[in-house]
């Protein structure tokens, strides 16, 4: 049986560290497969990282726990989310209610709080997600894509890719595709992960904005990347410079 | 009358000083009012007292103004009498002497007294003077009253009609003064007394004398002067005319000439005056008005006088008087009963509702039914008085209470859990890499402290959170101080969801430690049971400490029952007696603690709380339970069950690593 795959989305990485080494994942065959700092990063590497449990803190700029929950349960009603609250956030919490989350947890956590709730999720994971696998192996192969689907994908994210919730699951969704079939024919015709393409358009279009001198924050936001720290790092990766070294060595004089 | 009222007042003036003098004023007042309730005459003393005044002045107004009214009428009414007496008697004599000065005049001009008169001074012999007198009466028979004519010739020959009857003041007679007037009146009457005062009868009263001088009526010489006097009679005649006794008839020197003879002695110059002259004289029993006038052209002056005696009223006007009175008595009453009644009964009555809610402390409307009028008005105003004051007191209470809320929030954000967690989580994550996962379950068990212990900001919580913040508690203070405490936990399951105020074991936990098992040096044992009797929620924490004196018991308890913070702090049980405290406005009643103990051996503190707080949950629990959906639910419930077990768990595990971790620390 595979390890159940888990995903630690908190802004606090002293939070996400001490999850990472104050459980002993390996006794409950699970694995932290990622982690996010934000609700924005979240959404753009969860198809990377195909969770069964993710922890979710309450209270992340840019696109908080709950606003990400949302957007989450809507694309994997499969996965199992944790909240994780502070005492103060509590009133906030119960704003979720209505949404299917698996579990509230109360900060400061404890470690067997958490060992108690991680064996309920395995045991549900346990029920649901081999027969899940079983029926996507039987369920009818994806319909064949045209010879223009993969273009019109392309023209999607290029008229999408400044929404910030676009990913590879909701595209799929949208022109009616698992997941992993339009990721892998989406690498077939275009040599590219979708996930890599996504980001190429974004960041093209941050080169642009950062050669007119415009802030982080600005082109971050504009780009559909809200969070400027994950902004940060993506443009980094993808430029080899940071950004406001790119604008002070690119951006036009005046 | 007055001195009864006088006497009212002194009474009523004794019992304000004891009024005030005494506390107990009110209480004394209202006994009278029992009292006076019985005899419902009996108006309050100050009421009588104004009633009896009143009564008084009004009575002696009356009178005086009964009194002055009826003399003056009185003397008015004299007055007039008198003056119409003075007329018709000046009058009466004035005309008696106008026919007898006609008489004078026939007298004059008798031939007889003209022959008398003319003949030569030798030829005056006694046949003439004879004649002369035959003559003149002859003339007077017609009268009686006249009583004598003298008639002196120029050269001082003289004749008489009454010869012998009188005497002559001759040096009077001698000089100018006697005749001068007379003279001068060339022949006119000129009425005198006593002829000028130079004729006197030499018996009986004086006369009234017409003198003339007389002329001759050829020649037109005066021949000599005529003297007639008229006697007292006359004048006592007119008197006796009148009717009435207190006349009397004075010459211009006060002498009596006819009449009272009472009367003179009140005569002074200033009724010799045409116009009537009045006085009042003060004799025995009263007063006399004496009046009098002069009559015209004569030295006779006319006196009258009449008494206004003190007697009092008549005795028509003393029916009267009484019937008044009894009828002013009667209204007094009639109206002290209605004061009693409406106002004097109904203000006790009011007083004594007000002074019961007073003693009893209470703040109530009065509920009694009194009249529509200003006694009404009164209770409602009190009334209001009350609701104002107790809407008063409720908005204070309001007040207190959410700033204390406020307060406490306040004190809450200050803490700011959130800081405090992520930086146990640091730390905690600093530990673990260090390879110190004692230091992180030491961090771990200070969060969840923290987190039970601040719990939403809850004021109640269900027993077996408190019992949460116990264990984590003590799971501190074990690493503090070893394996001195030991704990134990004996709970029954349907008291673990009574709701108790927060912080209510812990407080006596900490107590049990500081005040008894470290005092006592050796390890000790913390017990905490709960369980439900007869629908009571039993808490009890017992330490096998060094125990309590007596007299520490009742110092804590007695100081908490009397509130006195000071004697606690001094007792030096503050916790103790502050959970006491809160316990008690929490259930709202003082029998809610039980302290045994025995010193040297253990304390037991057992709290009990009544079914009607203790056996529900509070609203807020309620409403969370209900509005949470699955999840949080199932959280809460998992947390519930599983919290003592995984707290027991945890210290358990714990146990050993701290136990070599404090080893090592005494060892080093």
């Amino acid at each position: 049986m595979r390890k159940y795959r888990v995903m630690l989305i908190d802004d606090e990485q002293s939070a996400r560290r001490l999850m990472r080494a104050s459980v002993d994942w390996e006794s409950l065959n699970m694995e932290v497969v990622g982690e996010a700092a934000s609700g924005i990063e979240a959404i753009n590497v969860i198809d990377d990282m195909r969770p069964d449990i993710a922890f979710v803190d309450i209270s992340m700029p840019f696109m908080n726990g709950i606003e990400f929950t949302e957007v989450a349960t809507a694309r994997y009603p499969d996965l199992i989310i944790i909240i994780m609250t502070a005492i103060d956030q509590f009133e906030y919490a119960r704003k979720c209610v209505s949404l299917p989350v698996f579990e509230y947890m109360l900060k400061p956590m404890v470690r067997s709080e958490i060992m108690e709730v991680l064996i309920k999720a395995r045991q549900k994971l346990d029920e649901t997600v081999n027969l899940a696998e079983e029926a996507a192996a039987e369920a009818a192969p994806d319909q064949e894509m045209r010879e223009d689907t993969v273009s019109q994908i392309k023209k999607y994210i290029d008229d999408n890719y400044t929404d910030a919730k676009i990913n590879l699951t909701s595209v799929a969704e949208q022109f009616g595709f698992s997941a992993s079939y339009l990721s892998r024919k989406f690498k077939q015709e275009t040599g590219k992960n979708f996930v890599e393409y996504l980001t190429e358009c974004r960041m093209e279009k941050a080169i642009l904005l950062a050669e007119n001198k415009w802030k982080m924050f600005q082109t971050s936001a504009e780009v559909g990347i809200p969070d400027p720290n994950y902004f940060g790092r993506c443009f980094k990766k993808y430029t080899g410079m940071s950004y406001s070294d790119y604008v002070a060595a690119r951006g036009r004089k005046e | 009358m007055t001195g009864t009222g006088c006497h009212r007042a002194a009474g009523v003036d004794g019992m304000t000083r004891e009024t005030q003098s005494k506390g107990g004023g009110m209480a004394l007042m209202r006994k009278r009012n029992t009292k006076g309730g019985k005899r419902w005459w009996l108006l309050s003393d100050s009421l009588r007292l104004i009633v009896f005044a009143f009564i008084i002045v009004i009575l002696f107004s009356f009178l005086a103004s009964i009194y002055f009214l009826g003399r003056k009428d009185r003397m008015d009414q004299a007055a007039r009498e008198a003056e119409n007496l003075l007329n018709s008697l000046s009058n009466n004599i004035m005309s008696e002497i106008e026919r007898y000065k006609s008489l004078s005049r026939l007298v004059m001009v008798d031939d007889r007294l003209v022959a008398f008169l003319r003949a030569e001074p030798e030829e005056v012999n006694e046949g003439v003077v004879n004649n002369a007198i035959m003559g003149i009466r002859e003339i007077l028979n017609v009268t009686v009253n006249v009583d004598s004519v003298f008639v002196f010739r120029e050269d001082g020959k003289y004749l008489s009609t009454n010869r012998g009857e009188y005497m002559f003041d001759y040096e009077r007679m001698e000089t100018e003064e006697w005749s001068e007037d007379i003279l001068d009146g060339l022949g006119r009457a000129v009425i005198s007394v006593n002829g000028n005062n130079a004729v006197f009868k030499t018996k009986g009263m004086s006369v009234v004398t017409i003198g003339r001088a007389v002329y001759d009526l050829l020649t037109q010489q005066r021949t000599g002067i005529m003297l007639m006097n008229i006697s007292d009679a006359m004048l006592e005649q007119t008197i006796r005319a009148t009717k009435n006794e207190n006349v009397c008839i004075v010459d211009e020197d006060g002498k009596l000439l006819a009449g009272n003879a009472d009367l003179p002695k009140y005569y002074s110059a200033e009724f010799a005056t045409e116009e009537t002259f009045r006085k009042t004289e003060k004799i025995p029993g009263g007063r006399r008005l004496v009046s009098g006038c002069r009559i015209p052209n004569t030295p006779l002056v006319v006196l009258c006088y009449s008494d206004i005696d003190a007697k009092i009223a008549p005795f028509e006007m003393g029916y009267v008087l009484f019937l008044f009175l009894l009828v002013f008595v009667t209204a007094a009453f009639v109206v002290g009963a209605f004061v009693t009644k409406n106002i004097t009964d109904p203000v006790f009555a009011l007083t004594s509702a007000m002074e019961k809610n007073r003693e009893e402390g209470r703040l109530e409307r009065l509920n009694m039914t009194t009249p529509r009028n200003e006694i009404g008005m009164l209770k409602d105003v009190y009334n209001n008085m009350i609701d104002r004051v107790n809407e008063q007191t409720r908005r204070l209470l309001e007040k207190e209470k959410n700033l204390q809320r406020a307060e406490m929030r306040v004190l809450n954000e200050q803490i700011k859990p959130h800081f405090l967690y992520n930086s146990l989580e640091t730390i905690g994550y600093l530990a673990l890499e260090e390879g110190a996962e004692s230091v992180y379950s030491a961090l771990e068990t200070l969060g969840s402290f923290y987190r039970n212990f601040l719990s939403k900001g809850d004021r109640e919580i269900p027993l077996e959170r408190e019992v949460n913040i116990v264990q984590d508690y003590l799971a501190l203070q074990k690493l503090r101080y070893g394996e001195i405490i030991e704990d134990e936990y004996d709970l029954a399951e349907d008291a673990k969801k009574c709701i108790i105020p927060k912080l209510t074991l812990q407080p006596l936990v900490e107590n049990s430690i500081y005040h008894g098992i470290r005092l006592k040096g050796e390890p000790g044992i913390i017990r905490i049971a709960a369980w439900l009797e007869d629908g009571m929620l039993h808490v009890l924490v017992r330490d096998t400490g060094i125990g309590m004196s007596k007299e520490q018991i009742d110092r804590i308890l007695s100081a908490s029952k009397e509130g006195e913070e000071n004697a606690a702090e001094q007792a030096d049980s503050f916790g103790l007696w502050g959970t006491i405290e809160r316990i008690r406005y929490f259930c709202d009643r003082d029998d809610v603690v039980r302290i045994r103990s025995e010193e040297g051996e253990y304390t037991e503190v057992e709290f009990i709380f009544p079914p009607n707080r203790g056996g529900q949950e509070s609203d807020e629990v309620q409403e969370a339970g209900s509005e949470r959906e699955a999840g949080l639910k199932r959280e809460t419930g998992s947390k519930r069950e599983a919290g003592p077990e995984r707290k027991i768990g945890s210290a358990r595990e714990n146990e050993p690593e701290k136990k070599t971790g404090s080893e090592r620390k005494t060892g080093g």
